[in-house]
């Protein structure tokens, strides 16, 4: 059986259970979007750089930061 | 030295530390929250409302921390010009934007059992508040503001104008009679917070900093795709 008196926390858990959920929601929520984002934009970056020229790809692919998120985007 | 300030060595960078960000901080969250709601003791006079300050507190801090740190950048970049530190900024802003938010809710959360009120006029969480619109003038003036130079330097003004805004938070209990209570803890002077309660509040803030790092890193990404997807064009 649960002990209720960890989920009331004598009269204050109506206080301190929201605070500490309010922080994780905003946090998940916040990190979720942030993560959608940079796959977008990768997801974005590497469809943008497939439609250059063969020439241009390969001029690109020298790049680090290209190369990095090709490199980044294909292994997740 | 010229090495650790190219952006492709810092992009690099970014991906590893990233990685390891991931790895520690779900373990450093767990923990943390083990000892703040179960652990760590209650207090004599405030019972386990006390238990709002291992995330009220580190919210507050980072938040503060933020804003002074994109305020440094930002005019070192006024001065020296350095494309890489808008990009650091931009990373910045909305972390700090966020804790500040954090920061006010769960105030207002501890406010009510210990002093009968969600929110007061005071001076401590009036300039609080007055920081959250800081944050949110300066992400706008980046992100609608298009000529780089202007953004540039209104995001100055208002980081310079924020910085006068930290000092009032930092020295607002001590200037005037607040509901807020006085610093407990103390880097330069004495700290009057049992260990029992700063051992669970330093690992809420490492766990705090921790996500801090993985945003920043994550929006430094982004920030850094957006200028080379601006090249591809």
């Amino acid at each position: 059986m649960i002990n209720l008196e960890i989920l009331f926390m004598n009269g204050y858990g109506l206080y301190v259970w929201p605070s500490f959920i309010f922080t994780f929601v905003i946090c998940l929520g916040f990190y979720l979007k942030t993560n959608k984002t940079l796959k977008k934009l990768e997801k974005d970056f590497i469809k943008e750089a497939e439609s250059l020229s063969k020439q241009e790809f390969e001029n690109l692919k020298k790049q680090k930061i290209a190369k990095e998120i090709l490199v980044s985007h294909s292994k997740n | 030295m010229i090495k650790y300030l190219n952006p492709s060595y810092i992009f690099n960078l970014t991906g590893k530390i990233l990685n390891l960000v991931k790895f520690f901080i779900i373990p450093i969250v767990i923990v943390g929250i083990i000892f703040s709601l179960f652990l760590s003791p209650e207090d004599y006079i405030q019972g386990d409302a006390v238990r709002i300050m291992y995330v009220h507190v580190p919210a507050a801090w980072i938040s503060l921390l933020c804003f002074g740190t994109l305020s440094l950048l930002c005019i070192i970049n006024f001065i020296f010009k350095i494309k890489s530190m808008s990009l650091v900024f931009k990373s910045l802003a909305p972390i700090g934007l966020t804790f500040n938010i954090i920061a006010i809710l769960t105030g207002a959360l501890w406010g009510q059992p210990t002093w009968g009120t969600w929110w007061a006029w005071d001076a401590r969480l009036t300039s609080m508040l007055i920081l959250m619109f800081f944050y949110i003038a300066f992400i706008l003036s980046y992100k609608f503001i298009k000529d780089p130079i202007n953004s540039s330097k209104i995001c100055t003004i208002i980081s310079l104008a924020g910085l006068i805004n930290l000092v009032v938070i930092k020295y607002s209990v001590i200037w005037w009679s607040t509901l807020h209570q006085p610093a407990s803890v103390n880097l330069a002077g004495e700290t009057t917070i049992h260990i029992s309660m700063l051992i669970p509040l330093s690992v809420m803030l490492l766990a705090f900093l921790l996500y801090s790092a993985l945003i920043f890193l994550m929006k430094y990404r982004i920030e850094t795709i957006r200028v080379k997807k601006k090249g591809l064009k």
